[in-house]
Parts: C-alpha cells; structure tokens; sequence
C-alpha cells in the first residue's frame, strides 16, 4: 500500500484534477443578482410629499380637538337636535327635578323664563312625570316630561326661539294645527311656534302607528298648553 | 455598480468560485456568503479590473483575500466536535453525490489531507490542479512570483504523499 502513494506528479495531479467539485445552489445566483441590483430610486418629489402630509396629519391631530363641533347649519335641525338630546338625557339620567305641577310653576316660570297660564297636567293616557328648566340653543327654557300607557317618554319643551322658522315641507296637518314632524337620531319631533314661543314634543315612536298616536298626543298637549315668554 | 454584461460574465464563474470556496471554508453556509461576498465586491470595484486580463483569477484574488480577512478568523475559533476530533480534519467529500464507494473513499483521504495543508499550499493546489489555472495566473492571485508558486506545489505535493501514506498505513 505504502508504494501506492509514491505516486508520480503526473498521477497526483490527475487525482488533484479529479476530486468531485461543488456546484453552486441556485438560489445562490438569485441572492447575488438581487443584491448586486440597486434599489429602486425613489421619485424626488415623493420625499417632501410624505414630509407634508405627515405635518398635516400631525397639525389636524393636534387642531381636531378644539374645533368646534360640527352643528346643522339649518336652524331647526339646530333646535331639533338640541332637544332630542335633552329628551335623551331625561331617558338616560331622569328628570333632575319630579315636581308636581301646578306647585311648582312659579318656582319653574322663574327658573325658565316661560310662563305656562294653561299646561297639560296629564290624563289616561299621558301621565306627568316632571318638569323643569333647560338651557338650549342659548335660551332659557322649560321642559315637561310626560309618559304614556305604553311606556313611551315624550318629552315638551318651550323656549324664545323668535327667529325660528317651522319648515312647510315637513308640516304635517292635525285637526286645526300644521307642525312639522322631523326626524333626528332616531327620534321624532313635533316642531311648532306659539307666538315668539318655539315648541317641540320628542319621543321615540317613530313608527306608522307609533305617529299616529303620537298625533293625538300632540292634540292633547297642543290644545291644553300656552307658553308665554315670562317677561 | 457593475454593468450587467460585467455582472453577466462574472456569474458565468459562479460554480468554480462555489467549488474553491467550499474548499477553504468546509461549511456551505461559509462558502455561500463568501462567495456572496466575494460578487458583491467584484461588482462594486468593477471599474479597476482590467479587460483582456483574465477574469477567473481576478475573481478568485477577491475571494482569497476575502476568505484570509474574514473567514479565517472565524476559522480559528473553530470548535471542536463531539467527538474530539477537530473540524478541520473531517473528510469533506463524504456527502458528494457523484462519487461511487471506490472514489470517495480515495477521495476523503485525499481531502483529509488537502484540509491540513496550510492554506498556501492548499490555495495553490486547488487553484492550480483542481481549477487548471495557468502559473502566472495563480501567482497573480496568491500575489506571489511564479517560482514560490511551483515551491509551494511542490512541497504541497509532497506532504500531500506523506500524509497519504500515514492514512494509508494506520
């Protein structure tokens, strides 16, 4: 054996020539050409866009919050709103003051600014629950709140609302009366002026029958209550 | 960065680079990077190579000088298998696919012993037995006159016979 490997340079070499050769993985290839490519240039201009529109986004972060909030520009979408959210309250927290009317009138004309010489007080169908000031739309106000048999809430507000203006398309004739029904969250309001007085009943019946019933509520209220600004 | 007809001829060498640099590193996770590494130079220092010069050993300078700045360091930090026996000392053709019984084993002697020459000898008889570079073109590459070049084969040869017979008579 030991004369084996006293191999000539010739016989070596050719055993040097012939070791077995490793073959370079494809995928070797692929991660040379992509890393020898150079990246794609960016656009010039797409740098100080991105800085622009990250300094405006950063701005309206930091401006949103004392924006005023975004309010109807019509006027009785305005009031509308202002008393569907009274009438919710009244639904979430109650009424913050259960007094019985008419004790409680000169306390309340006092507190509201709106004097009520004829209120409904309440029948079979309707029963009082409270009344009590509000402040809405910048302007004193009163509110009586009222439930009926089926459980519903409505909710009567009366407040100077001079420059009020009760739209035609939406007015709905009952008996002798034209107001207007308009829609808000979810809840239905009557809409309607007495005088410089603008007065509104909300609830949630919003349905074809609910409407009709809520029509005779608005007969009962209507005909049995007189808001007059107190002063 | 290089043209793509530079970057085109130079990967027509990919496979011969791959093949010397599996045998300086061992490991082909090594000889993927070094020779990722070795490409990427070429690429980016196209403009200094000289055309009508050969482009194969130009190719396999970048890749030694790579190999003796960074690999070898790592080389030595080697750890030793769990069976004691140190890396650099175990066969590196076991796994060839092409070889029948007969040849792999010549051939893993063969490579025990080309794995302990000193990288100079072992550089040279890769370069110049396995590649079949011309002399002048490996004294280009190990930066070295021709004559060193046929020394060093020569000793290389000769304690590749050496340690052939050791192997041979144990």
């Amino acid at each position: 054996m030991t004369e084996r490997f006293d191999e000539s340079d010739e016989s070596l070499s050719r055993r040097l020539a012939g070791l077995p050769r490793y073959a370079a993985p494809a995928r070797l290839r692929v991660s040379i050409v992509e890393a020898a490519s150079p990246a794609p240039r960016r656009p010039i201009w797409l740098s100080p866009l991105l800085a622009a529109a990250a300094t405006t986004m950063a701005l309206a972060l930091l401006v949103l919050p004392v924006l005023p909030r975004i309010t109807p520009a019509d006027p009785v979408q305005r009031y509308v709103r202002a008393v569907v959210s009274e009438h919710s309250r009244t639904l979430m927290w109650g009424a913050r003051h259960g007094e019985i009317l008419p004790t409680a009138l000169p306390w309340l004309t006092e507190q509201s600014g709106i004097a009520l010489p004829k209120v409904f007080v309440g029948d079979e169908r309707l029963t009082f629950v409270a009344a009590e000031p509000v402040y809405l739309e910048r302007q004193r106000g009163v509110a009586i709140h009222y439930r009926d048999v089926d459980g519903h809430m409505l909710t009567y507000i009366a407040l100077p609302a001079p420059g009020l203006a009760v739209p035609d398309r939406a007015r709905v004739p009952i008996g002798r009366w034209r107001p207007a029904l308009l829609r808000d969250s979810g809840f239905a309001s009557w809409v309607w002026k007495q005088g410089d007085v603008g007065c509104f009943i909300v609830s949630d019946m919003v349905s074809a029958d609910d409407v009709e019933r809520f029509k005779e509520y608005f007969t009962r209220i209507r005909s049995t209550t007189e808001p007059v600004p107190a002063h | 960065m290089a043209d793509l007809d530079f970057q085109k001829q130079a990967l027509a060498h990919l496979d011969a680079l791959y093949n010397f640099a599996m045998y300086l590193t061992k490991r082909p996770p090594d000889a993927d990077d070094l020779v990722q590494e070795t490409y990427l130079r070429a690429f980016r220092f196209s403009h200094r190579f000289q055309p009508g010069t050969h482009l194969r050993a130009w190719l396999f300078q970048i890749l030694r000088n790579t190999f003796l700045t960074f690999y070898r360091v790592r080389e030595r930090e080697a750890p030793v298998a769990e069976d004691g026996v140190p890396e650099w000392d175990v066969p590196m053709f076991h796994h060839a696919p092409e070889d029948d019984g007969t040849a792999m084993d010549a051939h893993t002697d063969l490579e025990r012993a080309m794995r302990r020459l000193p990288e100079e000898f072992r550089t040279v008889l890769l370069l110049a037995e396995v590649e079949g570079l011309p002399l002048e073109e490996v004294a280009r590459v190990m930066a070295c006159p021709v004559g060193t070049v046929k020394s060093r084969i020569f000793r290389a040869k000769e304690r590749l016979r050496g340690m052939l017979t050791d192997y041979e008579t144990k």
